[in-house]
């Protein structure tokens, strides 16, 4: 019962929050928003029992990209309203097509019911599992560098393909700035840069 | 030997391609002079010995990586032709980016991991890995579209091409979890045994596979999918638009083919009808808005739209021989397309890369050699014989009719009708106008002997259709 | 020998088109001439072990493509149809490569052209010897890309470029009606093999076939779509625009394509099917209603012109029409007698005019001719034999052969038939009419040219004459030696009675052989008819034509009234005297006559107003539509146009405004659209 109600809870707020990031006027408060559908969400996961996934959503999604998102929107100073105008024209029929597409989803859903190989499958792990039942970094660790090795390197290419990305179209080498060179500065001499001149008055150089 | 828990023989081409990548991209980082051009080469020298490599494997089918990762005839082809095709653009693009300037050393590391995801898609045997290679080729793809960072159509469609594309992945993965609810499994052969043993879960399937296919259709860019492609060509540096319409449609429709043809089998009468919608759209669309073009990237844009038309005819017909005739009319198309993106762009005018139709006039004159060239492509192109394309259109269509889709056959005469139009109209220009400003030609060697290689493959097809075809149609019995 | 007499051309277009500069001119023009002759003479001496000695044989080539279900040979098949064909392409090229020597003198690629005539040679000849319809429209597209080479040769000229443009499109719609066409024969047959085709056509007589929710006769279908293809090519009504145009090439070409050969490519088709057309009585019915009104309405045109070109351009098109009546009506072999007869007399005709063209320093318009006829009598001479061919007038190879069509025409008995005949005898009256027009305005008269150009007016080399002698020759002695062959058992009706009797005779011997074969129910073709030599059309067409026994108009031809003969060689005499009257005699009468029917020759000079109704149908039409199209997928981005915004778009921000700007809403907007109609579709489609 009281499991039902937290979890009530955490999808109201999640599904509010989640409204309120594409409605809410000021981009900063949709940033703000997002946090706390992020942090629903982890509420969700631990609820579940997969704590590992919570804290990875904490962590990652709110600790990184989120304020990364909110540096980002603070930093850019846009016009937001006029962004927005484009889209705006678009929101009657959107709304039309989600709500299509919302009605086909739950059609669909009505048809579901969980595989029962899958549910024995599961089931017959579990019974086999061992007597202390592993933490789910534990359960994560033990097949990720084995069964999931494939997965899990082709997503670290990913990721270097999105850093030489980013590098790649970011970083500029400037011509003209001006750079301290150590070498350079004890290398120099009075002479290469002194002349003495005699000035005779009244002559000018 | 080191003793491994998992057998890695089948995807040793997949790790040499991804270590020497990242060895490239070390050496490159730790260069003091830009040598974009040494590691072009070295790249085109990578994917050759990493052809060999594979070529060397043994192809009958077998499953490894848990489950992830297959092996068999159909992959290797697939993943021979993209291998070798993308050795033959990096050929292509190294005089190109030379000249236009663009220093990047990260292009061919950035082709090179594209390549690697094509790789990765094509040997899907799970929805994840399937994700994890798509992803790994857009991600790497949408970089390069953008690469002459200082250009801003270029970044442009790089912008476009990316928020697009995140769209369509973020379908792909909608789907994959709706299929995943209902089968309970990522696996492809798990999938087709849940859905044998629970006809029950068609609906649920289906939706996801609309998803997943959705998706895709973005990736091949059939109508309506398909808008981002002129926009996205025409921005893009020609070398790169050389690379979108030559090699990853291949790896998508390969993808596609497992996918109907392996976990999916069970709902041909649903995708069958879904691909006859794009396939005719996308052919309709190819044939009619290239009509009105002027920018020779944006009309090759609707050509490969449309081509991929005529391809997806050949899926909706299935089994050997239109499996066989779509792959065959592909690679074909792939030939084609090299050999013309390599004439595009060796030639200038006044200094600049050539962007519309109406800078060919009084090509002939000038260049007859190469005019003649382009000649043979475009009639290839427009499947008139004897050219190469005839054949590839022939054999769609003959399965089209073998198959009973007797409409799609003549709704593809229609629209390849109509496409010659627009085909015939370069060589009009070439040969019948009169040229108002010098055309130069830069001779660029690995960029002609990909032109060469091209021309050969058109005209020695003529004679010898048979070979190639037997070759694809084998390939495709892997997959039943 | 088969081989050396179809590929000869191809070796010669391939040395002169790769090494024309190490070769020289002069080499290239030797090298190909000699490929053709050689081609030639190879070609006589298989129509004499094929036609008559009998020798019908296929050589296969390679095997070519065989996949499935779907197979294809390169092959060379020769019967008598092929070898016919062959003997009249390959003579008509050589005298043409020869007469381009002379002609080409002045121009700078003579190689080039050489080479593209040679590659059209041997692309025809394939047309020609295929034994399955992938080989020929093969051939048939290879002749297309030839013709479209040929005729924008002279690529300064801006309305050759278009002129070779058009004839490509129009083409294009032809080719894909054979494109369907063959499509209908392998769903229906499921081969593309003649062989196989042909012998199992009677069978599937009565097919019928599911065409949009209508039941369709399929093998009337099938020849139907096939007929489509032979209009395209063959420039029959509807189709026809382009050939006037495609006189924009140099002479030879319009006297070897546009004349002789290509253009005749779709009788040859329509004749190599007749045993499927059999078949499907209704296509024979279109096919010969087609000819009748292309023959009417191409000589009305002729009448009108002033371009010396496309005056015989029009009488072509005129012939053609003929002969797509003949086969209209069964009467195959007179279809192809007139095809070969044609080929000699309008070859003739063209090159002659050519002659023309070139002493008149490129002049075309007979309005600036005139009073030449002195200076180049020899070119005048042959083309008074030319003219007469084409008339009809008795004893020319044009009078056996188109009176042995009309009187086939007329013995069907059929409405469509006597349309035919009457259509036919009517455009008899104009074509005698308008090849004298063509020879007066021409050669007689006061010159109209001006002194320079007269002075320079000189009879043509004789490189020029000698292949003119040639196809004379053709002209003059083609129908009587044909005739018995082509289209008889029996001699022609001649105008005195001693022949009439005579004849007879033999018809009433025919017939009473035709009422035996019926008892016998043996069909027409049967080999050991009772007169089994090749002087007998029966004899000589053997398998390779198909006549069903009560279509055969041509054996019905030989009794039909003697009024019924007569008439077509009368009227050509009335349309050569008034073209005398009108033109010669009485000075101002032909533009009384324009004013007096002037709607009427309004209509005809502006050749029925097609090229009018097209540009407005298609050509607007077509590039309407491809705007439509790129105008919803490109947004409004066109109106802006890409170099515009990169131009107004100046930062950074710039680049994200415009993203935002709604093109990226649009396009996700219309992939959301796409995604959701399709799941729409699978969800409510797979609930129920």
């Amino acid at each position: 019962m009281l499991a039902a109600l937290i979890f009530y809870l955490f999808a109201g707020i999640l599904s509010l929050s989640a409204l309120m990031v594409i409605t809410a006027r000021n981009p900063v408060h949709s940033v703000l928003f997002l946090i706390l559908a992020f942090f629903n969400a982890a509420g969700l996961f631990v609820m579940l029992g997969a704590e590992f996934i919570g804290m990875l959503l904490v962590i990652v999604y709110v600790g990184a990209v989120a304020v990364l998102f909110l540096f980002v929107v603070m930093m850019l100073n846009m016009e937001f309203k006029e962004l927005r105008k484009g889209s705006m024209r678009f929101i009657p029929v959107g709304l039309l097509l989600g709500g299509v597409l919302l009605t086909e989803l739950v059609i669909v859903y009505q048809t579901w019911k969980i595989n029962p190989k899958v549910l024995t499958e599961t089931l017959g792990d579990s019974a086999a599992a061992p007597e202390v039942p592993l933490t789910n970094t534990e359960a994560l660790g033990q097949i990720l560098y084995t069964d999931y090795i494939y997965i899990f390197q082709g997503a670290g290419m990913i990721l270097l393909v999105a850093m030489i990305g980013a590098i790649v179209l970011t970083l500029r080498e400037r011509s003209g700035l001006k750079r301290q060179k150590v070498a350079d500065q004890q290398k120099r001499q009075a002479s290469d840069v002194l002349e003495i001149k005699k000035v005779t008055p009244g002559t000018g150089i | 030997m080191i003793n491994l828990p998992i057998s890695i023989d089948a995807i040793i081409p997949e790790i040499t391609l991804a270590c020497g990548a990242m060895f490239l991209l070390i050496i490159g980082a730790l260069s003091k002079r830009i040598i974009t051009n040494t590691l072009s080469y070295a790249a085109v020298l990578l994917l050759i010995f990493t052809f060999f490599l594979l070529v060397s494997l043994n192809w009958d089918t077998s499953i490894s990586m848990n489950g992830f990762f297959v092996m068999d005839s159909f992959a290797g082809l697939i993943k021979s032709a993209v291998l070798l095709s993308m050795a033959g653009v990096l050929a292509l693009s190294t005089g190109y980016m030379k000249r236009e300037e663009i220093v990047a050393f990260e292009y061919p590391i950035l082709v090179l991991l594209s390549t690697l995801g094509m790789m990765v898609m094509v040997s899907a045997n799970d929805l994840l890995s399937l994700y994890i290679g798509l992803e790994l080729q857009s991600l790497a793809l949408y970089v390069l579209a953008t690469i002459r960072r200082n250009s801003l159509r270029s970044a442009e469609a790089g912008i476009k091409y990316f928020v697009l594309g995140a769209l369509s992945s973020g379908m792909i993965l909608f789907g994959s979890s709706i299929i995943y609810g209902f089968a309970g499994t990522t696996n492809f052969t798990a999938i087709a045994e849940a859905f044998s043993a629970n006809p029950d879960m068609k609906l649920g399937l289906s939706m996801g596979l609309v998803f997943l296919l959705s998706g895709l259709a973005f990736k091949i860019s059939a109508a309506p999918f398909h808008m981002w492609t002129p926009d996205v060509y025409e921005g893009a540096p020609t070398s790169v638009t050389a690379l979108f319409a030559i090699v990853p449609k291949l790896a998508a429709l390969a993808l596609m083919m497992r996918i109907f043809c392996e976990p999916f089998m069970g709902l041909q009468d649903m995708w069958v009808q879904i691909l006859w919608v794009l396939s005719v759209a996308s052919m309709l669309v190819g044939a009619f808005a290239a009509l009105t073009q002027e920018n020779i990237k944006r009309l090759l844009a609707y050509s490969s739209i449309g081509n991929v038309g005529y391809a997806l005819i050949g899926i909706i017909v299935g089994g050997t021989g239109g499996l066989g005739a779509t792959l065959y009319y592909f690679l074909i198309y792939m030939a084609m397309t090299a050999g013309t993106f390599g004439i595009i762009m060796s030639l200038r005018r006044e200094g600049a890369s050539l962007e519309k139709i109406e800078s060919l006039e009084g090509m002939s004159k000038t260049h007859p050699v190469q005019a003649y060239v382009l000649a043979i492509l475009m009639f290839s192109m427009s499947g008139i014989p004897p050219m190469a394309g005839f054949f590839g259109k022939l054999f769609i269509f003959e399965s089209a009719i073998a198959g009973g889709y007797i409409y799609l056959a003549v709704l593809g005469v229609v629209s390849s009708v109509v496409a010659a139009y627009y085909y015939l109209r370069i060589i009009k220009v070439m040969f019948f106008d009169e040229q108002v400003e010098e055309l130069q030609y830069e001779t660029n060697v690995p960029r002609d002997a990909v032109i060469i290689v091209s021309i050969l493959i058109i005209t020695g097809l003529v004679l010898m259709p048979e070979p190639l075809l037997i070759m694809t149609q084998n390939a495709t019995a892997s997959l039943f | 020998m088969a081989f050396l007499s179809v590929f000869s051309p191809l070796i010669a277009f391939f040395f002169a088109f790769l090494f024309g500069k190490q070769l020289g001119d002069r080499g290239a023009q030797f090298l190909t001439c000699a490929g053709v002759i050689l081609a030639a003479m190879c070609s006589c001496f298989l129509f004499v072990d094929v036609a008559i000695n009998g020798h019908t044989q296929t050589i296969l080539l390679m095997n070519w493509i065989d996949v499935g279900g779907f197979e294809a040979t390169w092959n060379i098949r020769l019967d008598t149809l092929s070898v016919v064909m062959m003997c009249v392409i390959t003579i008509v090229s050589s005298c043409v490569h020869v007469y381009s020597i002379g002609y080409m003198s002045h121009d700078p690629a003579k190689a080039r052209f050489m080479s593209y005539l040679s590659l059209f040679t041997f692309a025809m000849l394939m047309l020609v010897t295929a034994d399955n319809l992938l080989q020929l429209f093969f051939g048939w597209e290879g002749v297309g890309l030839a013709s479209y080479l040929l005729i924008g040769f002279w690529n300064t000229k801006h309305s050759a470029n278009s002129a070779a443009m058009k004839a490509f499109i129009v083409n294009r719609v032809g080719d894909f009606g054979l494109v369907l066409g063959m499509f209908t024969i392998f769903v229906v047959f499921g081969t593309i093999h003649f062989d196989e085709i042909f012998a199992v056509a009677p069978e599937k007589a009565t097919v019928l076939f599911n065409f949009m929710g209508f039941q369709v006769h399929a093998l009337t279908l099938a020849c139907l779509l096939l007929f489509i293809g032979a209009c395209g090519k063959s420039a029959q009504l509807g189709l026809h625009t382009w050939l006037p145009d495609a006189m924009e090439g140099p002479t030879p070409v319009s006297a070897l394509i546009h004349a002789a050969t290509m253009v005749t490519a779709g009788v040859f088709l329509v004749a190599r099917f007749s045993p499927v057309f059999e078949y499907a009585p209704d296509a024979l019915m279109v096919v010969c209603v087609v000819g009748a009104t292309t023959a009417f309405v191409a000589a009305t045109i002729g009448m009108t012109q002033f371009d010396i070109k496309r005056v015989i351009a029009y009488s072509t098109m005129s012939q053609l029409g003929y002969m797509f009546f003949a086969l209209g009506v069964s009467a195959y072999g007179a279809a192809m007698f007139h095809l070969v007869t044609h080929a000699f007399f309008k070859a003739l005709l063209f090159l002659g005019a050519g002659s023309v063209i070139h002493a008149m320093s490129d002049e075309q318009d007979m309005r600036n001719m005139g009073g030449i006829w002195k200076k180049i009598p020899f070119t005048y001479a042959l083309m008074w034999i030319g003219s007469l061919a084409l008339a009809g007038i008795p004893f020319f190879a044009g009078y056996y052969s188109k009176d042995i069509m009309l009187e086939s025409a007329f013995a069907d008995y059929t409405w469509f038939g006597h349309y035919a005949y009457w259509m036919g005898i009517a455009a008899a009256f104009m074509t005698a009419f308008y090849s004298w027009r063509l020879i007066i305005m021409t050669f007689h008269g006061d010159p109209r040219a001006n002194k320079e150009v007269m002075s320079h007016i000189h009879e043509s080399p004789k490189v020029m004459l000698l292949p003119l002698i040639v196809l004379a020759i053709g002209a003059i002695f083609a129908g009587a030696a044909l005739y018995k062959p082509f289209v008889g058992g029996s001699s022609h009706h001649g105008a005195d009675d001693h022949h009439l009797e005579v004849d007879l005779h033999h018809s009433d011997n025919e017939t009473e052989h035709h009422n035996n074969e019926h008892d016998n129910d043996a069909p027409v073709l049967e080999e050991d008819h009772e007169d089994t030599t090749a002087w007998n059309r029966i004899g000589f067409w053997k398998d390779s034509i198909k006549v069903m026994p009560e279509n055969d108009t041509v054996e019905a031809a030989h009794n039909v009234p003697k009024w019924v003969k007569l008439l077509p060689t009368i009227m050509g005499a009335c349309g050569i005297f008034l073209a005398y009257v009108i033109y010669l005699w009485g000075a101002g009468l032909a533009g009384k006559f324009t004013k007096l029917f002037k709607p009427l020759h309004n209509l005809f000079f502006h050749k029925w107003y097609f090229d009018e109704l097209y540009n407005v149908l298609f050509k607007e039409g077509a590039i309407g539509f491809g705007r439509m199209f790129s105008r919803t997928d490109k947004g409004v981005i066109d109106g802006l146009g890409p170099d515009g915004i990169a131009r107004s778009a100046v930062c950074g921000g710039g680049i994200l405004r415009r993203i935002q700007n709604g093109f990226v809403y649009q396009y996700a907007f219309i992939m959301m659209i796409g995604l959701i109609c399709l799941i729409t579709w699978v969800v409510f489609g797979g609930m129920q």
